[in-house]
């Protein structure tokens, strides 16, 4: 059985490749989730409205050789965002500390408990930032956007199973270098 | 809290432990960051104009049409007509299909319309071409061109003057009179409203970077013959580089390429050149050298304790020592200047070009050490590493793990660049390059960019602020860098405050509108004769600048006409002005309004109304919103002294602009511009009320920028 909200997206990019000017419905659909990835990348809003408009403007560009292989077309904005962020990552360095950004909250364990998990969390996450590029990449698409290992693959240019091994070579390393995040027992 | 299971990751996480860390990093979920609504929609309009753009195709027939012989075709069947931009859909699949002609325009509710754009109007199924025409109706007053597509279903409609009057809200009308190629009328006249942009607009870019250069001309000069770090010179001329290799040779390249020249087969470091260019001192065994070019000659000083690094004041050698910083005190005895500490491993690793200060490691922290007074302060953190200095040695660069910083002398950091290895040019451009890559940018960190790709390590420019040295693969090479673009005047400084300011106001944002007042400003805003913010019906929807001038300089001051343009609905209907006083803080260096008064209102719509004023010592340049009746000008637009004498001048129009030249306005005298209500627009209405603008006689001096340079504090003295 077919996704309605996948027929109707073909639908969308199907009349923006034949006509550019209703690219807008798809802009209004994307931009807030693209602005949010390049956000979390770049951390400082006008480098990030720089790059998100480099972003769509270039996929309204490519729209007419745009070609459906079957994953989400955000996959294919994620794809043009990830390379507009490495194209400018060396002249944009993170300047916010991290829990500026991610918001440690969480529901359900005592306040004692919540305090010290998101201790752990916002170090873990300080640690992805010294990840190599790719393996940040990977994890922040995986879980921070929570998209599919296939749609990663296609916004990275990779096989899934390179996803996967940058993702494993990620956690494992984050793993190594957070050994002293383990709760003492 | 490490109960994660995601089955597409299970075959790779299979250890607890990868699980903990997997739960927690999915369990920050993300806030929604900042999203300017201004963002949102100015990024789709312009991607909506692209869109535009690409549908039309660059070859489009409006475009044609409108080239320039076409526009001679074009405007022989043209009159005095009305503009208008709307598009009509051609598609047979709009609500209402063929039973209703339907009307639309990309530009309608656009508040930024390109001048010279064609404004493009489509239908949604042929129309009589005459009847159309005729129909249309604009205001403010333009003649125009229409040119059709071939099916009749796209009127293309351009400004016979070429282009659209800037800061203007145009009204377009297509009246009921309208009809289809099948002889079906418009139902009901239909207006599409737009407001054009101010006259020196800058490119509608998202993303302004500068293009790479494909090549920088790089070229390999010499082996460095293993040399772990560039002891490099530039001459004076910028034709040649000296530099120690590996082996300690001292030696010099042509900048061109050529033979290098041993100066010192060994032993030698840190050469340094004279700040006039003349002479070379180096150490070598434990002595200094000095080389005089034109002789040829080579002076040794013997000095106590043994030099480790040496340099210039004025036209004297200073050096350092374990100990100290020395120079040669008139009796010819090593002179201390200033005292170095004694505790732990201290090292002089750079003096500045002007001899006034020094800065050392001692241990594993960067210091700078003001040579007049001997005092110190640490730069940045621990093993933060010293890169250069400014041409003027008055700030100096360093590097963290993740930045370079500009500092100055008493360690305040300045600006934060990215990290890599640095070089400040005479021309104030600073080069970071690194293994990758080199990017250029200003000591502000603006206008960075990256110029090329490949190894660009120890950067060094040339005096001539053009050329540059650097390190690839253990050799020396050289380069040359693209100009950056010029640092903004002190007007464009000012008319950045100004925008901001009434932006802030336009958003109702008091505590930021009021931090670019002065304690005169803020009281002249707090006293009931100017409001901050804007209230009331009609709405503040807009505003530009009519006219900005410098009017004086250390300290700069600015002096702005901002229109401030009141809307009921989408329609603007009356507008008034303020003129502001701008002074450049001395602390700061940032402008700040220190005067500001108002205006009366004036109601729109009632003639031509003046947009834009340029003032310059011989010329007046006043445009209007519509085109003019030539026979109206003479006598109509003038300028009076601050007498109220009319100035001798002669008037000449083009493009709604009228141009008084032939004046001789005097830097910081006041004028009155004067706008008479004999003068009409091409459909014959007259000026509503007599227009009167002050203005002041510009400053000759407003192109230098202060801000670079120590200011007095603005008294408030007039002096006398």
């Amino acid at each position: 059985m077919s996704d309605p909200s996948r027929d109707e997206e073909r639908d969308l990019v199907e009349r923006a490749k034949r006509d550019p000017r209703q690219f807008g419905t798809l802009y209004d659909r994307h931009l807030q989730q693209i602005y949010r990835f390049v956000y979390s990348r770049v951390r400082e809003q006008t480098a990030a409205e720089d790059v998100t408009s480099e972003v769509f403007m270039k996929a309204l560009k490519a729209m007419p050789r745009y070609q459906d292989t079957g994953r989400p077309f955000a996959a294919w904005l994620y794809q043009i965002a990830v390379n507009a962020i490495a194209d400018r990552y060396r002249t944009l360095r993170t300047a916010q500390p991290l829990d500026d950004f991610h918001d440690l909250s969480v529901a359900g364990p005592a306040l004692e408990d919540l305090a010290a998990h998101r201790d752990e969390v916002r170090r873990i996450w300080t640690l992805v930032e010294s990840l190599p590029h790719q393996q940040r990449t990977a994890l922040v698409l995986k879980f921070q956007e929570d998209m599919k290992i296939e749609d990663i693959a296609v916004a990275m240019g990779k096989s899934a199973g390179a996803v996967k091994l940058l993702i494993h070579r990620g956690v494992t390393k984050l793993r190594d270098e957070a050994a002293s995040l383990r709760p003492v027992e | 809290m490490n109960s994660y299971h995601d089955p597409e990751l299970e075959d790779v996480l299979q250890d607890g432990e990868l699980q903990r860390i997997a739960s927690m990093l999915s369990s920050a979920h993300t806030p929604e960051p900042p999203l300017d609504d201004a963002f949102r929609t100015g990024l789709r309009r312009q991607l909506m104009k692209e869109a535009w753009a690409m549908s039309e195709g660059r070859n489009s027939w409006w475009r044609r049409a409108l080239a320039p012989p076409g526009l001679a075709w074009a405007g022989a069947a043209a009159g005095v007509v009305l503009i208008a931009s709307v598009v009509v859909w051609t598609s047979l699949s709009q609500p209402g299909g063929l039973q209703q002609v339907v009307v639309q325009s990309p530009v309608d509710g656009d508040r930024s319309v390109a001048l010279a754009q064609p404004i493009l109007v489509a239908f949604n199924q042929p129309m009589d071409r005459k009847t159309t025409q005729d129909a249309v109706q604009i205001a403010p007053a333009t003649n125009v061109t229409f040119s059709w597509d071939s099916g009749s279903r796209t009127l293309a409609v351009q400004p016979t003057g070429g282009t659209l009057a800037p800061n203007t809200q145009y009204q377009v009308t297509i009246g009921p009179g309208a009809k289809t190629a099948s002889g079906k009328p418009l139902s009901t006249a239909q207006t599409i409203t737009f407001v054009t942009q101010p006259k020196a607009t800058p490119p509608a870019t998202p993303t302004p970077r500068p293009t790479p250069t494909p090549s920088l001309g790089e070229r390999p000069l010499a082996t460095l013959a293993g040399a772990s770090s560039l002891s490099a010179q530039w001459s004076s001329d910028s034709s040649s580089i000296y530099f120690v290799d590996g082996q300690g040779a001292l030696k010099v390249v042509p900048a061109k390429g050529g033979v290098a020249t041993i100066i010192a087969p060994d032993g030698a470091a840190s050469p340094s050149i004279s700040p006039t260019g003349d002479r070379l001192a180096y150490i070598r065994a434990g002595k200094i050298e000095v080389l005089t070019f034109a002789s040829g000659m080579t002076d040794e000083l013997v000095v106590t304790p043994a030099p480790t690094l040496v340099g210039w004041t004025k036209e004297k050698v200073i050096w350092a020592a374990a100990d100290g910083v020395y120079t040669k005190g008139g009796d010819g005895r090593s002179q201390q200047l200033a005292p170095l500490p004694s505790a732990g491993a201290v090292t002089v690793v750079s003096i500045a070009p002007d001899g006034a200060h020094a800065v050392y490691r001692q241990d594993q922290n960067l210091f700078v050490l003001d040579l007049g007074t001997g005092k110190s302060v640490q730069l940045g953190q621990a093993n933060a590493a010293f890169q250069g200095w400014s041409p003027g040695g008055s700030e100096l660069l360093y590097a963290t793990t993740d930045n370079v910083l500009i500092a100055n002398t008493q360690g305040a950091t300045q600006a934060t660049l990215p990290a890599g290895d640095a070089s400040w040019s005479s021309q104030d451009a600073i080069l970071i390059g690194g293994d990758t890559d080199i990017f250029q940018g200003r000591p502000d960190a603006s206008n960075l960019g990256r110029l090329a790709s490949g190894t660009f390590h120890s950067p060094l420019w040339a005096p001539n602020g053009t050329s540059f040295a650097f390190v690839r693969g253990g050799a020396l090479w050289t380069a040359t860098a693209p100009t950056l673009p010029p640092e903004p005047t002190p007007l464009d400084d000012a008319t950045t405050v100004v925008n901001n300011f009434m932006q802030a106001r336009l958003n109702s944002q008091s505590d930021q509108a009021n931090a670019f007042l002065d304690d005169n400003g803020k009281a002249a805003y707090a006293g009931g004769g100017l409001s901050l913010v804007v209230k009331g019906d009609p709405h503040f929807s807009r505003f530009y600048i009519l006219t900005s001038e410098i009017t004086g300089s250390q300290p700069d001051t600015a002096r702005f006409v901002v229109r401030l343009v009141l809307t009921r609905g989408k329609i603007d209907v009356s507008d008034y002005e303020e003129t502001l006083s701008l002074v450049r803080e001395a602390t700061s260096k940032q402008f700040l309004i220190d005067q500001a008064s108002s205006g009366s209102h004036r109601a729109l719509g009632k003639g031509a109304e003046v947009v834009n004023v340029d003032v310059e010592s011989d010329t007046v340049k006043v445009t209007f919103d519509s085109d003019l009746d030539p026979t109206t000008i003479t006598d109509a637009v003038m300028i009076l002294d601050s007498k109220g004498k009319q100035l001798d001048a002669t008037a000449s129009y083009a493009n709604r602009t009228v141009t008084l030249s032939g004046l001789n306005l005097k830097d910081g005298a006041q004028y009155r511009l004067v706008v008479l209500t004999k003068l009409r627009d091409v459909l014959g209405q007259n000026v509503a009320a007599e227009y009167d603008l002050d203005v002041v006689g510009p400053s000759s001096k407003k192109h230098i920028n202060h801000k670079d340079v120590a200011t007095p504090s603005p008294s408030p003295s007039t002096g006398g």
